[in-house]
């Protein structure tokens, strides 16, 4: 086996390399990365369904505010300026969706820290083991909870009677968007463990995202807020995913709130997720 | 003595550490500022009880405030069985009973932190008094009441698991209890099986109590079934609460 430089700079050559062997070589390293991340991710999922003590709160905690907030807002819903919603339910399905989702979003960030406190990480670093897998891994894990959690909300829902007016590839687009919101916090998250190597740091980003979901339009929309919280919620990248995946279900589809609902979180995913490779370059550089 | 040395060194504890006044204060604020900043049309609705959404959401957010307070304070308890303190504890002579006291004196007291927080954040917002200044004090009474209760449950959760994990059992509790409440709208804007539950939900009554002056005048009939549900929690709390310290200490 080579080290991951190595085989990174094989791989920098390309495809039209002079020498066969380099090639051969290239493809070894991404299959290697493939299999490595690919076991990093099974080590994750199998890590949360075995503490799913961690995971249920976040199915049913967004589940009770969802039933609770349709039964006293019926009042509410009549409201000048609200959207035509036959019950809140309907209206809060998106909201539902990204608080669930986004309780374990931090999680790929803490597992690392977790792994960074228990010197697990630096056993891995020992290892001839790509760099990209290390943060891949984490993040595929909780891709896979995060979507496993939004079909399960999303059949709920239905079951409930909601009705999603852009039919089920609009209920693709809603998994879709809550997962790339979890690699976005997901790679925020990471971001903090490499920089603190503290779980209770990476769990301190907890209140900033429960703050995000709250100060935005999930529960109520925008145009009946006031005054500066108006202001927060619209300039809050939440409600930018929020109200066009909520057009989805109310109004049906919509290929500009497809794009909307998936550009805002793929955008945010970008920019955690590269902040999170140059933090790892640097932190292994360093050391 | 015993109860006031345990309820001091929680105290010392946040002097030493005041960043440990942060979660409890945190969470209590952001409910205000989001309950009244995305609910601020309810009052729009006929029948909303004021048409100032601090005076219907500030009680409610002390309230969480205060349910994090108690389940905070059960918590140092998880912690002490954690690291061994607590089974020096019960090396001392003497009664058990005034180690739970302490804690739960700790925890009201606590209270008062995001309670006033919330309260001088509302007051900024515009939080009116129509009741006067007595209107404090059924919230001060009703959030250290709260406070307590909560702590109780959580101790005895805490005496039967001994560990710090089992508070999340708490957590979901306080959580929904207050959620299942007239929280965030009064009972009459509730249908279904929200009515059903927020009217024999004791907080619904604590909420009465705790609201009535900042809604109008305090009258009696707000008064007593709210100091009734507090105490009868606190009661119940407290009687399961000693129960498992005994089946600990046994």
């Amino acid at each position: 086996m080579t080290c991951s430089p190595k085989r990174q700079a094989v791989a920098s050559r390309g495809p039209n390399s002079e020498h066969p062997t380099v090639n051969a070589g290239a493809a070894t390293g991404l299959r290697l990365a493939g299999v490595q991340t690919l076991a990093l991710t099974r080590r994750s999922v199998i890590t949360e369904w075995r503490q799913l003590g961690n995971v249920i709160p976040g199915i049913v905690f967004p589940l009770l505010l969802a039933a609770v907030y349709t039964h006293q807002f019926t009042r509410a819903i009549l409201l000048p300026g609200f959207p035509v919603v036959d019950s809140f339910l309907d209206f809060v399905l998106p909201a539902s969706l990204v608080q669930s989702v986004s309780f374990g979003a931090t999680e790929a960030g803490t597992e690392l820290a977790r792994d960074i406190e228990n010197g697990f990480f630096d056993r891995l670093r020992a290892s001839p083991c790509t760099r990209l897998p290390l943060l891949l891994g984490r993040l595929c894990g909780a891709v896979v909870v995060a979507a496993a959690k939004g079909i399960l909300i999303i059949a709920i829902f239905l079951m409930f009677g909601t009705e999603i007016a852009g039919g089920p590839a609009a209920a693709v687009v809603l998994v879709t968007a809550a997962v790339l919101l979890v690699i976005a916090i997901g790679g925020l998250g990471q971001v903090l463990a490499i920089l603190t190597g503290s779980q209770e740091a990476v769990n301190a980003t907890f209140p900033l995202v429960f703050t995000s979901i709250f100060m935005s339009s999930a529960f109520f929309p925008t145009n009946l807020m006031s005054g500066w919280f108006r202001e927060v919620a619209e300039a809050n990248p939440v409600t930018w995913i929020i109200d066009p995946l909520r057009r989805l279900i109310l109004e049906g589809w919509s290929w500009s709130d497809v794009g909307q609902a998936l550009a805002v979180p793929l955008v945010i995913s970008a920019v955690t997720v590269t902040m999170a490779v140059v933090a790892l370059n640097r932190k292994l550089s360093s050391s | 003595m015993v109860a006031s040395a345990i309820c001091g060194r929680g105290m010392r504890r946040i002097m030493a550490r005041p960043i440990l006044i942060m979660p409890v204060l945190l969470m209590p604020l952001i409910f205000v500022l989001s309950f009244t900043g995305a609910f601020v049309s309810l009052t729009r609705v006929e029948g909303y009880g004021t048409d100032n959404v601090f005076n219907w959401m500030a009680v409610y957010a002390a309230m969480q405030g205060a349910v994090f307070a108690g389940v905070g304070g059960a918590s140092t308890t998880a912690e002490d069985i954690e690291n061994g303190f607590f089974d020096r504890l019960l090396l001392t002579p003497g009664s058990r009973v005034p180690i739970l006291v302490g804690t739960m004196a700790y925890s009201a007291l606590r209270s008062t932190i995001p309670t006033t927080g919330v309260l001088l954040v509302s007051a900024l917002g515009g939080l009116r008094l129509p009741g006067g200044p007595l209107a404090l004090v059924t919230v001060y009474v009703a959030t250290a009441g709260m406070a307590s209760a909560f702590c109780l449950l959580g101790l005895a959760v805490v005496y039967r698991f001994r560990t710090m994990r089992s508070m999340i059992l708490i957590q979901v509790c306080g959580f929904s209890s207050m959620f299942l409440s007239t929280g965030q709208v009064p009972i009459h804007f509730m249908n279904g099986w929200l009515h059903a539950v927020a009217r024999v939900n004791p907080v619904t009554n604590v909420l009465r109590f705790a609201r009535q002056g900042f809604l109008g005048d305090l009258t009696w009939t707000m008064t007593w079934p709210g100091l009734v549900a507090l105490g009868a929690m606190v009661a119940v709390a407290g009687a399961l609460a000693v129960h498992q310290l005994r089946r600990l200490t046994a």
